[in-house]
């Protein structure tokens, strides 16, 4: 099969990966992280326009490097090829290799905030903490350019408004990556902050699966032609309905 | 007799030192701290939720403003009290289980103090029995949760689910938003009502605490 792949760069490193290992000619397009922090609308917007510009005649079905992400990807219509994504609510699930070990751990580990390669080294707001995914923060925010906007005083304010109270960093090592750099980061940074640190050993499964083909409905979920994303509250998270297509 | 619009200015622009300043000279000179709050704060923050709503604001205007506007509430509450004038209703607020995001919590908190609720913050990643007791013991008659991880959504769920258990359900408003929550999970959840934002949650809230 030819597919296309669109996906988040988060996944950079685990990505190229498995599109090494598929047996499938993949052609990979990342999206930027800070998608993330723009609001569902235009998030789902701009990887609609993703969806959009590739060539329906060369390609077997767009696979998407994604979640549920908030509600990003709510409305995105597949046109005239398939679109195959994994049943999660965000990329933590695909690192862990299940939604499962995913919801176990995090009920299981208050304050927890996940690192791994891609949250270090990619996007522009690369290693920092901030709760922007809420609303329309218009711009990544580092303390330099809030001191910059509204002064000192208020910067000081802001800063801790907006910082929430993680207490542990639990780095997620998923077996691409060249060396320790990115554990002796989270460490060092754990340790700054007097903060917890575990580290976790990934699970390339679900990422492995995606790029591979074979997408059981259990796990993933491929939408039609002429059917859009919806969220859906259950286990399957996501689910597909029919759209009129102009 | 003090400038009362530079009050208005300041909740608007977010400057909390001219806010109480300008409150204090207003009770100083007796204005009416109702008048403080219905014809100067109140409109200062729809404005602060408009400019955010047409993108000209964004977060930390609207945690800026809405210190001003608590910073000059502090200093007007007790007096709201002590003249006997009962809040609109006894709102019960918190991030639920397993999300310690609290930015819209503490924004919807803000906003509904000034529109002139009396709010129990409960603070972030509140179980529960936290909200239940809230009810219980301190009388809250709308229960509002936020989430922003939708792994943290079902906990919006086991807490209604909770305030039914404790036989409470009946007597309570439930309103529940953040980010990945829409009106069909609220809906599907059995929550009374949802709101996109945190100045149409005190819409929301007031229209909640009228049914």
């Amino acid at each position: 099969m030819r597919l296309k792949l669109i996906s988040c760069e988060i996944f950079y490193r685990e990505m190229c990966a498995a599109v090494a290992r598929s047996p499938h000619r993949v052609d990979v397009e990342f999206l930027p992280k800070g998608l993330h922090d723009i609001g569902s609308p235009k998030m789902s917007a701009r990887l609609q326009e993703a969806v959009d510009a590739v060539d329906a005649q060369r390609y077997e079905a767009v696979l998407l490097g994604y979640a549920l992400c908030g509600t990003g990807l709510v409305g995105l219509t597949a046109r005239a090829i398939p679109l195959v994504l994994p049943r999660a609510h965000d990329c933590i699930t695909l690192f862990l290799g299940s939604n499962q070990r995913y919801l176990e751990y995090f009920q299981n580990t208050p304050g927890v905030y996940f690192k791994t390669s891609g949250w270090i080294e990619r996007g522009e707001t690369a290693g920092r903490l901030t709760q922007l995914s809420f609303g329309n923060s218009g711009e990544g925010f580092s303390y330099a350019n809030l001191v910059e906007k509204y002064g000192e005083e208020n910067a000081q304010y802001l800063w801790e408004a907006m910082a929430p109270s993680y207490r542990q960093f639990s780095y997620i090592e998923m077996g691409v990556e060249p060396d320790d750099r990115f554990e002796r980061q989270t460490r060092e940074q754990a340790a700054e902050r007097g903060w917890k640190f575990e580290k976790l050993q990934g699970d390339m499964r679900l990422i492995d699966k995606l790029v591979a083909g074979g997408w059981d409905d259990k796990e993933f979920l491929v939408v039609p032609p002429g059917h859009r994303i919806v969220a859906r509250y259950d286990e399957s998270i996501v689910g597909t309905e029919e759209v009129d297509i102009p | 007799m003090p400038e009362l619009w530079k009050l208005h200015d300041a909740i608007l622009n977010g400057d909390a030192k001219t806010a109480v300043a300008v409150t204090q000279e207003a009770l100083a000179e007796n204005v009416s701290p109702l008048e403080l709050v219905q014809k100067y704060m109140v409109p200062a923050m729809d404005q602060v939720g408009q400019r955010f709503e047409c993108e000209e604001y964004f977060v930390p205007e609207l945690l800026l403003a809405a210190r001003a506007m608590k910073g000059s509430l502090a200093l007007i509450r007790p007096l709201l009290v002590a003249s006997g004038a009962e809040p609109v209703g006894r709102v019960a607020i918190g991030t639920v289980k397993g999300d310690l995001h609290d930015i819209g919590k503490n924004l919807v908190s803000a906003m509904l103090e000034g529109g002139g609720f009396e709010v129990i913050d409960l603070g972030a990643d509140v179980s529960p029995e936290k909200f239940v007791n809230a009810v219980k013991e301190r009388g809250a008659k709308i229960v509002a949760l936020s989430a922003l991880l939708t792994v943290t959504m079902g906990s919006m769920k086991n807490t209604i689910q909770a305030l039914k258990d404790a036989g409470l359900r009946e007597g309570v408003k439930v309103m529940v938003g953040g980010a990945p929550v829409t009106e069909q999970f609220a809906q599907e959840i059995g929550a009374d009502g949802y709101s996109e934002n945190a100045s149409s949650a005190v819409a929301l809230a007031r229209k909640l605490a009228a049914a």
